[in-house]
This record gives structure tokens, C-alpha cells and sequence, in this order.
């Protein structure tokens, strides 16, 4: 009997998933502390501990236990980091959306320059790496990806989930409109249908003000659609945030590409794909939210990332495949055994 | 029929649908209210630095074009006036005021302080003068005379404190925002 001893080798693109799954539930994380920070800071600013009550000073303490390591002056220093993936303030640093950005010039009819400032990193990061954003960053993401994962549990449990094909330029439709309503209305009505934003928001709501607010409810009928009409359907055919992105990441420099002479056309790619794209066909397009799910699920790692600025021409079948090693004729006929062979 | 051709005029639809029954103030440093609601980005962000917790958040209860703006309602939570909000804001939608007297009456306007003597206390013979020790600029924009009875100057900006402290109820002195 020979043993065999199997190398294996430690392969980052398996785990870049794990990675993304652990910023997005920093990410939320962070958007819960800050209200907190908030609260614990209106307290250290009235100078009244003893007036606080029992549940008060609990959290005082928590917040100045976790705050400490950071700061010096509890009156000053907390206000370093603010806000949420909308507009963001990092240590004197503003980030911002680029559709907040879009939003506010429409909503105003003019350019405000030091706000546009603002949204140039993120525009660069898209033109880089595509829709990272959507995969990597944003708030509403984890929640629609859990509410896949329960619409599989469903389907599991034998309950039909939805699986309708929309059109996805219809989201280029659903950015136009927001906008027009943006610049018609005079205000930012487009942050209204904008599920990133509407999470911040909202968790900033429910923690500081007492309660979520009327996009809880957008949020929630969104969520419904994703289970009853298709996986993922918002983001794929809905948001006017995807669709910028989209459109400012089509030539992105990062994409996922498919080695053919080692891909067995297993089509776990594909199923895994929360957009439902065509990894196993060389399909990505500027849909593609370079999210890694599938180069982690891939059993043979014949998915890769590549520096180009559109995407391979089909390849067709992997070199692995049985489709390709025996012909269309022998494909009906099950492989003959290794040891039948010998 | 008016509001419904203004509601399709660019930069008017706000002014088509704030309600005048919604009485409230813009944060210290705001932009006259249509440029206001072009400006901001509902970001939240104002709210979140400001150490009174005093600025809230519409949700459609001052029409769409409101939703999700600041605002603050002197009678809950008055401003103290610290300007971090206008500091914070990425638009200028608020815009960057220090935290100085003059820069602050010349900057900020967010309402105006009046006093309805048939409430005030101190018109009715009991001396109060809690409005004026209330206020961030005594002397400045509030003086009082005989019995403590109060006088708002023009210099007044509005920030509320002065509502907020009435010990009267309803309150005998009011803020009435520039917005209308």
C-alpha cells in the first residue's frame, strides 16, 4: 500500500471570501458603535455621571473602556471618525459616495467642489477594482447575503424562493430616475432608494434617536423582493448605486479571470455566484463585484484575479472537463475506471 | 393647482411641501432652507457630533423633500450653540461657523426670539427672568427691564435656549424660524 503524503499548499484566493464576509461585519460593527460613541459622548459632555441612569452608565462604561486605548481627551478626541458609508469623516479624511456626490450636484443643479473632492478616492478605488464596493463595503450587502442564505434554508426546507430574469440595465433606469427626482425636487430624494445609506442611517436611528425610521421598511420590502422575485435582485437590478458603479467600473483594471487548462467545468461558480454570472463561461461583465465566492468554492483554484481592462474571450470548456477530454460522443457514457484502465 | 406646477419647477418642490404646521429650526450655520435641502446629503453626520443630542431627523412628516434633514425643535432640545455641526458637514450645507460671538451673529440665523406678554411672567407682575439667564448672548440679544420683563434684540439668532428654559406652559417665549 503506498501513502500518499498530500502538499498542500496555502492558497490566498480560497480565503479572500472569509476576508470580505470579516469587513462587511466590521463595517456593520462600526456603524453600531458610532451611535453608541455618540451617546457615550453627549454624556461625557454634560459632566453627569451621577445623573445617569443604571442602563446609562453602563454603556458609559463600556464605551470609555473600548474608547481609552485610542484617546487622550474624551471631550475632543472621539470625534475623529463620523458618519456612515454615505459621507464619512476618518481623522479629518471625507469620504463619500460617488451617487451622494451625483445626488447633490443634480439635487443643486451645480458642482460643489469641496464636496466633489470628496468622492475622488472611491471613484479612483471603482475605476480600480470594479464594484468593490458592493461586495466589500456596503452595509446593506451583508444583510441581502444572510437573506440569501435564508432563501436557501427555504428552498431546502421546499419552499419555492423567486427566480425571475429582470433586465439588469433596468438599475441604469431606476439611477436616472433618482437623479430627475433628485434635481426636480431640489432635495436628495435618490438617498431614499439607496439601501447603503438607508442602513447607516437607519441604525443610527434606532440606536441615538429611538427608532428606525420609514427606510426600515423600503429596506424590508427590498429584502422581500430578493426572496420572492430573484437572489439578489435588488442589487442586481435595482440599485442606482450598483448601476454607477457599474458604469464607472466597466473598464476596471482588477477582474476575475478563468484558467481554462485547469477548470473541470463543474459549475460551482456559478451557483455560488450571488449576481448570478457566468464565471464558468469567461461571463463576468461590469456586473462582476470581484466578492471572491467564487475562486473560494472552485475545487481545481482555476480562478484567478488578472490586471486587464475587459474581460477574456470565451474560452469554452474547461481542459479538465470530461466534456472536453472525451469528446461530445463519449459524454453520455460514464468514464472508465482508473483500475479497469491499468 | 399652484403647488402642483411648483412641485415640477426645479428647487421648488420644497417649498411646495413643507408643511407651516411643523414649527422647527435648521441647525446653527444652515443655508436659507431651498438651498438647505439641495445641499445636504442626509449623511446623518450632524447628528452624530453633536454633543446636546439636539438635532433630530425628519422622516416624511415634512414632506419628501425633508426626509432625513436635521432639524431641531427648541422646546425638546435647544442648541448650545457648540458649531461642531457646520464643522462636520461635507457639503456645506451647514456652513463652518467658529465658535466665536462675533462670527456667531454675523453666521448664524436660524430664528428669531419673540415674547408674548399675556403669557410672560414677569409681565404679569412675577418677576422670572429664567429667559434671559438662559440665553448664550444676554445683553446681547435679550435684556431685560423692569420686573426681569425680557426684550429680544435683532441680534437674536434663534438657537433656542430661551424656549427651552420658559418655565411657562405653553412656553411665553418662542422661536420663529426664518424658514416660515
Amino acid at each position: 500500500m503506498v501513502e500518499h503524503s498530500v502538499q498542500q499548499r496555502f492558497v490566498w484566493r480560497r480565503h479572500f471570501n472569509k476576508l470580505r464576509w470579516v469587513t462587511l461585519c466590521l463595517i456593520m460593527s462600526l456603524l453600531i458603535l458610532l451611535p453608541l460613541l455618540h451617546i457615550y459622548q453627549s454624556f461625557v459632555a454634560a459632566h453627569a455621571y451621577n445623573l445617569l441612569a443604571n442602563s446609562e452608565k453602563r454603556l458609559y462604561d463600556v464605551m470609555e473602556t473600548i474608547t481609552q486605548p485610542f484617546i487622550t481627551d474624551p471631550a475632543k478626541d472621539l470625534d475623529a471618525v463620523k458618519g456612515t458609508t454615505w459621507s464619512m469623516t476618518l481623522w479629518g479624511l471625507r469620504l463619500s459616495d460617488p451617487l451622494a456626490v451625483l445626488g447633490q450636484s443634480a439635487a443643486g443643479l451645480t458642482m460643489h467642489w469641496p464636496f466633489v473632492w470628496t468622492a475622488l478616492l472611491p471613484v479612483i478605488m471603482t475605476a480600480v477594482f470594479g464594484r468593490f464596493f458592493c461586495g466589500w463595503i456596503c452595509p446593506a450587502t451583508l444583510i441581502y447575503e444572510l437573506n440569501s442564505n435564508f432563501a436557501a434554508w427555504l428552498r431546502w426546507a421546499g419552499i419555492k424562493t423567486g427566480n425571475w430574469k429582470l433586465d439588469v440595465r433596468v438599475k441604469y433606469g431606476v439611477l436616472a430616475l433618482g437623479l430627475a427626482g433628485t434635481a426636480v425636487s431640489g432635495s436628495m430624494i435618490v438617498s431614499v432608494i439607496y439601501p447603503p445609506a438607508i442602513v447607516g442611517r437607519e441604525i443610527y436611528y434606532a440606536v441615538a434617536l429611538g427608532g428606525f425610521g420609514a427606510g426600515t421598511v423600503f429596506l424590508l420590502s427590498t429584502l422581500l423582493f430578493d426572496l420572492l422575485v430573484a437572489r439578489r435582485g435588488f442589487c442586481r437590478f435595482l440599485c442606482p448605486g450598483g448601476a454607477l458603479y457599474s458604469m464607472i467600473g466597466r473598464y476596471r483594471l482588477l477582474r476575475v479571470r478563468r484558467e481554462v487548462t485547469i477548470c473541470n467545468d463543474c459549475a460551482k461558480c456559478n451557483a455560488i455566484c450571488e449576481f448570478n454570472l457566468d464565471p464558468m463561461h469567461d461571463g463576468f461583465g461590469q456586473e462582476c463585484n470581484n466578492c471572491t465566492a467564487c475562486m473560494a468554492i472552485c475545487p481545481t483554484d482555476a480562478l484567478d484575479f488578472m490586471f486587464r481592462p475587459t474581460d477574456r474571450k470565451v474560452q469554452g470548456p474547461g481542459h479538465l472537463s470530461r466534456h472536453f477530454r472525451h469528446g461530445k460522443d463519449e459524454d453520455e457514457k460514464p468514464p472508465p475506471f482508473h483500475d479497469e484502465a491499468a | 393647482m399652484a403647488s402642483a406646477v411648483a412641485a415640477v419647477v426645479p428647487g421648488q418642490a420644497g417649498a411646495a411641501i413643507t408643511r407651516s404646521s411643523v414649527r422647527y429650526l435648521r441647525p446653527p450655520g444652515a443655508l436659507e432652507e431651498q438651498n438647505f435641502l439641495a445641499r445636504c446629503i442626509n449623511c446623518g453626520q450632524c447628528g452624530e457630533v453633536c454633543p446636546n443630542r439636539c438635532i433630530k431627523y425628519f422622516g416624511f412628516g415634512n414632506g419628501l423633500a425633508s426626509a432625513d434633514t436635521p432639524y431641531i425643535k427648541p422646546r425638546e432640545k435647544a442648541c448650545i450653540l457648540c458649531m461642531k455641526c457646520g464643522d462636520v458637514c461635507p457639503t456645506g450645507a451647514i456652513k463652518p461657523i467658529r465658535r466665536e460671538i462675533t462670527a456667531i451673529l454675523d453666521g448664524v440665523k436660524m430664528g428669531h426670539a419673540i415674547v408674548d406678554e399675556d403669557l410672560c411672567l414677569s409681565f404679569q407682575g412675577k418677576s422670572c427672568g429664567v429667559c434671559y439667564r438662559a440665553c448664550p448672548l444676554p445683553d446681547i440679544a435679550i435684556t431685560v427691564g423692569f420686573m426681569e420683563q425680557p426684550h429680544v434684540t435683532d441680534k437674536c439668532i434663534g438657537c433656542g435656549s430661551c424656549e427651552r428654559s420658559c418655565i411657562q406652559m405653553p412656553q411665553a417665549i418662542r422661536i420663529v424660524s426664518n424658514h416660515g
